[in-house]
């Protein structure tokens, strides 16, 4: 190394982070697209001992016959439907949750913050019988009406959140604190300070966590399953297990399509939410 | 708004130094208020569905319960006798910090080099790092199908590529020691986009003067990378090794599709065995305690990463 | 979408013959001396079920469809709740709820839980007022159903194991089907249906599934096929008697010997050509006709010192919470479900028995098995199946306690005397709660 000059040990480091890079992105990408290629295979082709990487031709119906199999326009819907008010609230709980853990004064404030870890910790195989009790029988004695197999049962108990409460409040710990000094000093309030100062700055970090959110509420399929009882109530990734055999013949190819189905809709979302996360990346390492 | 502002103005100083335990001896003031206001309903909700369910969950922890029959027999510590004594919980209990060791330090690890690896100023990095989140997003019971047939030793992706190797692929998913692994790989592929991401927006928070004045100093690469980036990091690592030691601990759609926690128990962790015992065995109260000794080993870890990190980690 | 065209054209009858239904509603209500009720529509009766697309889905919605257009004034709503555990979760939480179907599909290892705790309704009087010809029914298939006499889960999707080989490949050994009569033969010519590759077999003489995928059904057969039983019907637990232990230790040599494989998925790797034989249900036919790319055939289970054979799948049960009115019909629906001509059309769609004698004798499935005669086979086998071993289907997780001891032995390669022996423990530990449980309710 000694004898490169100084631009030649550029164009090796380059060069070594191209190749680093290709070899991340093949090692992620490839069960991606042995999943897309799969979707377009049949059966016996998926079950062959020599290796295709594309189908030798593409079996397109496999798309058909699993939008076909269950009324997904509906499952498609209920998704929208759930994620969106999910991903709602747990995005408003957590930054009000965060910034009063990280500026506001409150006797016990720490113990909130572990109470509010500790629910990180509750798995939700504890409270799926507790919480379907609540919205059957308890909800009958309290209004008069079961809410099992409803919207409101779906998201209500994923709509308080932890993780992303942990997050924002370390990133809002981070920052830097001349900036909020000098907004008080302006005599902004803390409604004030969060809309204009905390939340352009944390944008990164919500964004973040708006992804994660988005993608929790999407791909939850225990409670959903269990806390809906009727076919137009049901969500898409229960909308694959439609596609399941009970005795164990299953159609992967079609089964793959399914799978596509539940991850479109994210792929794009990620698209654009990715501009985002750029945006709001390059403004923080910016700013500092 | 414009009382609450001025409310808010007298106590800035107080409210802004993090560290301070107490908030002081305050009287009743309408900061309070706004921090009743602002937390209250997140933890209303979880009163409702995530601490009442815990408290009863200890509750039917002394308890013997089918989940259908309306008795419920009291029984004492009998639960936890028999986890204690029980040779597959032994056995889930080393499962689950197999599994936990092995799947944070290596995601962890990985996600900091590709995270170090994306923050050099190298085109489609962002293209790159898209691909390198994707999986994060993508159902795990989904994902554990598609990784099934990867892992196939005959018409699996791995076994082909292990061919071109001449090594003859393991059957991962039938052998009990070879199907931690497999299920090791697919939880560290699934999510090192997400350690990669948050290592990343670390990276790119630090301050660009403090590696200007580590250069100055006369620090190389390795001593900077030592003396900034390590210590910029810590409060991220810090939030990655607490969310990722509780998200192992939790992971389980990977697990029911791919193993159903065997061949012989040799995936069963503990949040699979609390499913297990619960919903296919109707042990409610087995699973309750499992779930119960499952709280307090992840209460105990947070607690004390919390004490040992939250004095130490220095906020950038 | 099948479904949203039922509703429509139900409601659109519901409201023509609301009369009609008045006048029936009534009759039947002097049976149950429940008063009558005036409705002004069908009434609407749901049922939960684990079947939904493929062929089994099909044929469900079918049978439902056929069922709301035969009359106008019940319809049925059949709701799809996941795999035969999913559906026993989710009536479980129901019940916590308060928020239980009417009727639901039950599985052979899942009925006697809800029987238990006596949430399942007695159908006695219901078969009486509707005539049902119980002995029609195939004896040991119906005779499952029954507790003190009382009948609580109508048999509909049963299934047997079944001896399917690979015939390409049994004649490419020069073998024929001879073979699979006795595991001894078995053994003795297990080495010319191998096929190697270097030191890597790619065709195994026979292939086990692992425990989530019912090892313990299939193994069900064998070890009486060895003389042996899991338990009594007293629950006391026998699998790791002398018997037990020859045929388990012989299912850790098949393994041991390389004759045998063992896979999670074992009827996709005989699709493809890695086991040359399986036992597998007989549901799985249609998925085998469907896949398996080379000549398929069936045999009865192979014998040891006996023939032995179990019967499983899935039975029809009505919730006791259920109105007297929805019992009522749904009883209407487990009746057409379990016609003569329904479980006809069931069996040739989804490869499940029929549960009618009459059925298997009429002339449409005579002439189905004459031209499916690997499904003749199965049925031809039914007189010779027996129910299953108290430890399985009635201790709670039975199915895989002993799942798990036999993934012990053909896996790990544990001896069964020391695998059976730990089994043996544990299910001897989770009948405690059931005994005392049926001795309350049974005395």
């Amino acid at each position: 190394m000694g004898n490169l000059s100084p631009q030649q040990q550029l164009v090796i480091q380059r060069m070594f982070g191209y190749g680093a890079m290709l070899f991340v992105v093949l090692l992620i990408g490839l069960p991606l697209f042995w999943m897309l290629s799969g979707s377009l295979k049949s059966t016996q082709e998926i079950y062959s001992t020599d290796m295709q990487w594309l189908p030798s031709s593409p079996l397109w119906s496999n798309y058909r016959e699993a939008w076909e199999a269950a009324p997904f326009g509906r499952f498609y819907w209920n998704s929208i439907v759930i994620t969106l008010f999910g991903a709602g609230l747990e995005i408003i709980n957590a930054t009000f949750t965060a910034y009063a853990l990280a500026y506001l004064r409150f006797p016990g404030k720490n113990l909130i913050f572990i109470l509010i870890l500790a629910a990180l910790m509750i798995p939700n195989q504890v409270t799926i019988l507790p919480n379907y009790v609540f919205f059957g029988s308890t909800m009958q004695s309290l209004i008069g009406e079961s809410w099992i197999n409803t919207y409101q049962a779906i998201i209500l108990p994923g709509a308080s959140v932890a993780f992303g409460t942990f997050m924002m409040r370390q990133a809002f710990l981070g920052l830097p604190r001349e900036v909020i000094d000098a907004a008080k000093v302006d005599g902004a309030g803390h409604f004030r300070i969060l809309k204009d100062v905390v939340v352009p700055m944390g944008k990164p970090v919500i964004v973040t966590f708006a992804l994660i959110s988005l993608v929790a509420k999407w791909n939850d399929y225990l409670w959903p399953l269990v806390i809906t009882q009727t076919e137009n109530m049901r969500v898409l990734t229960i909308g694959i297990s439609y596609l399941f055999d009970a005795e164990g013949n299953n159609e992967w190819g079609v089964i793959m399509a399914a799978t596509f189905f539940v991850v479109f809709p994210l792929l794009i979302v990620f698209l654009f939410a990715q501009r985002f996360i750029i945006d709001g990346l390059t403004a923080g390492a910016t700013k500092g | 708004m414009a009382e609450t502002g001025r409310t808010g103005t007298a106590a800035i100083d107080e409210s802004l130094v993090i560290a301070r335990p107490r908030g002081g001896r305050n009287i009743f003031s309408k900061e309070w208020i706004l921090f009743i206001l602002f937390v209250g309903p997140n933890l209303f909700l979880f009163s409702l569905f995530s601490y009442w369910p815990m408290i009863e969950n200890v509750r039917l922890s002394t308890q013997r319960w089918d989940l259908l029959s309306p008795v419920r027999l009291p029984v004492g510590l009998d639960n936890f006798e028999y986890l204690w004594q029980n040779s597959t919980f032994h056995k889930v209990l080393w499962n689950t910090l197999y599994f936990t060791v092995a799947a944070v330090g290596i995601s962890l690890a990985l996600g900091l080099l590709v995270a170090l690896l994306l923050n050099q100023r190298l085109r489609w990095r962002n293209g790159a790092r898209a691909v390198v989140f994707a999986p994060f997003m993508l159902s795990g019971a989904a994902i554990g199908i598609v990784w099934a047939y990867i892992f196939d030793p005959r018409f699996g992706f791995l076994a082909e590529m292990l061919g071109w190797f001449s090594i003859r692929s393991p059957d991962w998913l039938n052998r009990p020691e070879w199907a931690m692994p497999a299920i090791i790989i697919v939880y560290i592929w699934k999510n090192l986009g997400f350690t990669t991401v948050i290592f990343l927006a670390g990276l790119q928070g630090i301050p660009q003067d403090l590696y200007d004045a580590a250069k100055i100093d006369g620090a190389n690469v390795f001593w900077r990378f030592r003396s900034v980036t390590l210590p910029m990091l810590s409060p991220i690592a810090f939030f990655l090794v607490v969310t990722s030691i509780l998200s192992t601990f939790q992971s389980f759609d990977i697990i029911s599709v791919m193993t159903d926690g065997g061949p012989v128990d040799s995936t069963n962790t503990l949040i699979y065995y609390v499913y297990e015992q619960g919903f296919v065995a109707f042990n409610a109260g087995r699973s309750a305690a499992a779930a119960l000794v499952l709280f307090v080993l992840m209460m105990a870890i947070t607690l004390v990463q919390l004490r040992y990190s939250e004095s130490k980690v220095h906020y950038g | 979408m099948t479904t949203t065209k039922i509703n429509r054209r139900s409601i659109v009858k519901g409201a023509a013959g609301a009369g009609a239904a008045a006048a029936i509603g009534s009759k039947a209500s002097s049976v149950f001396s429940a008063p009558a009720v005036i409705q002004s529509g069908p009434l609407e009766v749901t049922y939960w079920t684990s079947f939904e697309g493929g062929a089994n889905g099909d044929a469900q919605d079918e049978l439902v469809k056929r069922f709301n257009e035969s009359q106008s004034d019940i319809q049925i709503n059949h709701e799809f709740q996941g795999s035969y555990e999913e559906t026993a979760q989710a009536l479980t939480a129901a019940v916590q709820g308060g928020s239980t179907p009417d009727m639901s599909l039950l599985s052979d290892v899942w009925w006697f839980k809800f029987y238990l705790s006596q949430l399942l309704q007695p159908l006695d009087d219901y078969i009486a007022a509707g005539n049902v010809d119980s002995a029609d029914y195939v004896d040991s298939l119906w005779n499952e159903g029954v507790r003190q006499g009382a009948q609580y889960w109508v048999p509909f999707a049963r299934s047997t194991p079944l001896f399917y080989y690979n015939a390409d490949a049994l004649n490419e050994a020069g073998l024929d089907a001879s073979i699979f009569q006795n595991w001894d033969t078995i053994v003795e010519n297990a080495d010319a249906l191998m096929v190697k590759d270097g030191d890597q077999t790619t065709q195994f003489a026979f292939g086990h599934p692992n425990a989530a995928s019912y090892i313990a059904w299939l193994f069900q057969g064998v070890i009486w096929q060895f003389n042996g039983e899991y338990s009594d019907p007293d629950f006391t637990i026998n699998i790791d008697e002398d018997a037990g232990i020859e045929a388990g230790n012989f299912y850790r040599d098949s393994v041991e010997n390389g004759w045998a494989g063992a896979t999670e998925d074992h009827v996709a790797d005989f699709n493809t050509g890695l086991f040359a034989s399986i036992m597998a249900s007989t549901g799985s036919m249609g998925g085998i006709r469907e896949n398996a790319t080379f000549e398929w055939a069936t045999a009865f289970l192979p014998e040891k010192y006996t023939f032995g054979c179990c019967t499983g799948g899935s039975g029809l049960s009505i919730l006791a919470s259920a109105d007297d009115a929805n019992k009522e019909a749904a009883f209407e629906f487990i009746k057409f479900s379990t016609s003569v001509e329904s479980t006809s059309y069931w069996a040739q769609q989804s490869g499940y028995m029929p549960v009618r004698k009459s059925a298997i004798d009429s002339e449409e499935m005579q002439a189905f098995y004459d031209e499916n005669p690997n499904a003749r086979t199965a049925v031809d086998q039914l007189p010779q199946t027996e129910p299953q071993d108290s430890a399985r289907v009635f201790i709670p997780n039975g199915d895989q306690i002993i799942g798990g001891g036999l993934e012990q032995v053909t896996v790990s390669g544990a001896d069964a005397a020391d695998a059976f022996a730990e089994v043996a423990g544990i299910l001897e530990e989770e009948a405690q709660p059931i005994l005392e449980q049926l001795e309350a309710l049974e005395g």
